[in-house]
């Protein structure tokens, strides 16, 4: 199993002139200790006026700040929001590839489309036309690394032949990732030979069928990059204390807030018939899971909370459900101290993380599929 | 942290409906007209928009909804209601402003089980080729003979969609109840139940709407969200949660009826 941690960068009110500073200062020491504790990823999410729940609107200048102070941790650029009015996908594909120079060839990209109406109407995106521009962009940024010169004629998107630089450091290029919500988006990473970043925490059952149906579309898909990244993450709220009920409690918080202050914001489903976002986004599995507005984390099962065999018991649930690995929103809205996020870190980093790893260190992977496909997909 | 309602309550709860709960209250009513038109409000205090008990959503967003019936129990009707979106802890919900209903005993039935804060309107709901427009008219209290309109919206170039794809929360209705023998206020629960046969959506267009003639001055429109056309059999459920509405509803909701 793999480990990541997700920084969502939300800023509790009152807002002082420090208080964002503040979060992002705690970020960063916590992204230093990932990197020591042999965590494998740190994700940054990219958010536009999501007052408080998250003030992450430049992803790539934070991470690569984390980049420069760590030395083995990949770097999860993730999600991009894959909508033009948001930015071009010349400059995902810049930007992107500067941060894998200056992390030394480790950046992740995570691609995604918005789910939520202040962001979309913000920028003047059409929910409509999202799915369409996701789309395109996965297939054009693979080709803007590898091509010297790249030149596109699209639905979406067209543009003159030009040389994108820099490119990455990783060859053929970075591995490529799709933001998992919408039943079904699944599928659609798998069909694209792109890794699966589930991002709602669901039930058992729902995310077993998800696993199950990305495994089955993968071993036939048609890679829209160089390689097949074939590995399927969840999300999780890491709270892990040798006092387990202090554990749970600061967990519960957490998660409570995380569904607190992602439940007021306006999904574009909620608002605006469409097809397009067949779901509201992070919050449908604890609604149905929850049986009073109050306890909606309570009944998430499989929360990776309480002493170390309690956390380990979990991921080995979810790991049973064929999970490579877990990203875990560890702090929310500063709900709980700095000082216990560092401690819960390092307890999980020494009692827990060990039992799921190899000797030498390396995640434990399930069983390989074959991807014949991989092999043939080229740039052009 | 989240936001919490913080709208005063008190010059709203004397005039608020008195409900009676009673588990067999439930309004079925075929092939209803359903127009729902969505516009973004721009306030500067928006936890003043709603009760302690709910939580105001990002952005605030109105939602003008009418439902139109050609027959029913008490005949035809049509109701308007002005709603603003909320949320009771992380649950979707629509805190109702005020409703104006053309059919005197529909509207008596809606105050006393579900607590809808209605008044004689007059209605007019046309679906043409292209579009629909739902116009609201009402005498302003104390002046007869004369009407004002106080809504006039439309949806323009309908497309299809799915039933699916339309979504009416729940309805948080400022109420009174009786217990032991003292009204208290609270906020009552109205969960419907639709079953499509049509839906389109379309441009939202505003021609003209008189917050203050709904019940609250600072609901100007300012950003078009949505508008969606519908057909459907509709069923307003009897009430199964109440709330008190000085407290957040994850502290103050009662369940009333286990049926």
């Amino acid at each position: 199993m793999e480990f990541g941690l997700f920084m969502e960068l939300s800023v509790p009110r009152p807002w002082t002139a420090d208080s964002e500073r503040q979060v992002y200062e705690n970020a960063l020491e916590q992204v230093r200790l990932a990197d020591e504790l042999g965590f494998d990823y740190i994700w940054a999410v990219e958010h536009h006026f999501l007052e408080e729940y998250s003030h992450c609107s430049a992803p790539d200048i934070f991470l690569s700040a984390a980049a420069t102070m760590t030395k083995r941790i990949r770097v999860g650029h993730g999600v991009v929001a894959c909508v033009p009015q948001y930015q071009s996908p010349i400059r995902v594909a810049e930007r992107a590839a500067v941060l894998d120079i200056i992390s030394g060839g480790r950046l992740e990209l995570g691609t995604g489309r918005s789910a939520t109406w202040p962001e979309l109407s913000g920028f003047g995106a059409n929910p409509d036309d999202t799915k369409k521009t996701w789309d395109e962009f996965v297939r054009v940024i693979p080709k803007m690394w590898m091509q010297e010169r790249f030149a596109w004629n699209g639905r979406m998107f067209s543009m003159p032949e030009r040389a994108i630089l820099p490119k990455p450091l990783q060859k053929p290029h970075p591995p490529m990732w799709v933001a998992v919500t919408s039943p079904g988006t699944e599928i659609d990473a798998a069909d694209r030979g792109l890794g699966c970043l589930g991002l709602s925490p669901g039930g058992f059952a729902d995310s077993e069928k998800k696993v199950l149906n990305y495994r089955k579309h993968i071993e036939t898909c048609d890679p829209v990059g160089a390689f097949v990244n074939d590995k399927v993450l969840t999300v999780n709220f890491l709270s892990c204390c040798e006092d387990g009920d202090l554990g749970r409690r600061n967990g519960l918080k957490v998660a409570s807030m995380f569904s607190y202050m992602a439940a007021q914001l306006l999904s574009a489903k909620e608002v605006l018939p469409t097809h397009s976002y067949p779901s509201e986004g992070l919050l449908p599995a604890l609604r149905r899971e929850s049986g009073s507005p109050g306890d909606a984390a309570k009944a998430f099962k499989g929360v990776t909370m309480g002493t170390p065999d309690d956390v380990a018991d979990a991921i080995t649930a979810w790991e049973n459900v064929g999970f490579d690995g877990i990203n875990f929103i560890h702090q929310f809205m500063e709900v709980v101290p700095q000082q216990y996020v560092l401690d819960s870190m390092r307890l999980f980093a020494e009692e827990v993380m060990p039992r799921f790893k190899t000797r030498d260190g390396t995640a434990r992977r399930p069983i390989p599929v074959s991807v014949g496909a991989a092999a043939g997909a080229g740039g052009a | 942290m989240p936001l919490a309602g913080s709208l005063d309550i008190r010059p709203l709860v004397d005039g608020s409906p008195e409900v009676v709960l009673d588990e067999d209250a439930a309004l079925r009513v075929d092939d209803v007209d359903i127009l729902q038109v969505l516009y973004e409000v721009r306030v500067a205090d928006r936890e003043s928009l709603v009760p302690p008990a709910l939580n105001p959503t990002i952005p605030p967003v109105i939602s003008f909804l009418v439902y139109r019936a050609k027959e029913s129990a008490f005949g035809p009707f049509a109701l308007a209601q002005l709603r603003l979106t909320a949320r009771s802890g992380v649950r979707p919900r629509a805190y109702l402003i005020s409703a104006r209903c053309d059919n005197p005993a529909l509207s008596a039935l809606l105050a006393r089980s579900w607590g809808f804060r209605v008044t004689p309107g007059d209605i007019a709901l046309r679906r043409f080729h292209d579009r629909v427009d739902c116009t609201v008219s009402e005498s302003p209290p104390g002046v007869s003979g004369l009407t004002r309109t106080i809504l006039d919206v439309s949806l323009v170039d309908p497309v299809p969609v799915t039933g699916h794809d339309v979504q009416y929360p729940p309805g948080m209705h400022l109420a009174r109840i009786a217990r032991d023998g003292v009204l208290i206020p609270r906020i009552v629960q109205v969960d419907s139940e639709y079953e499509f046969r049509r839906a389109d959506r379309g441009r939202p267009s505003l021609n003209s709407f008189d917050a203050s003639a709904w019940g609250d001055d600072r609901l100007v429109p300012d950003i078009a969200v949505s508008a969606s056309f519908a057909a459907c059999d509709m069923t307003i459920a009897h009430v199964r949660y109440i709330c008190n509405p000085d407290i957040p509803a994850s502290e103050g909701t009662e369940k009333v009826s286990d049926k």
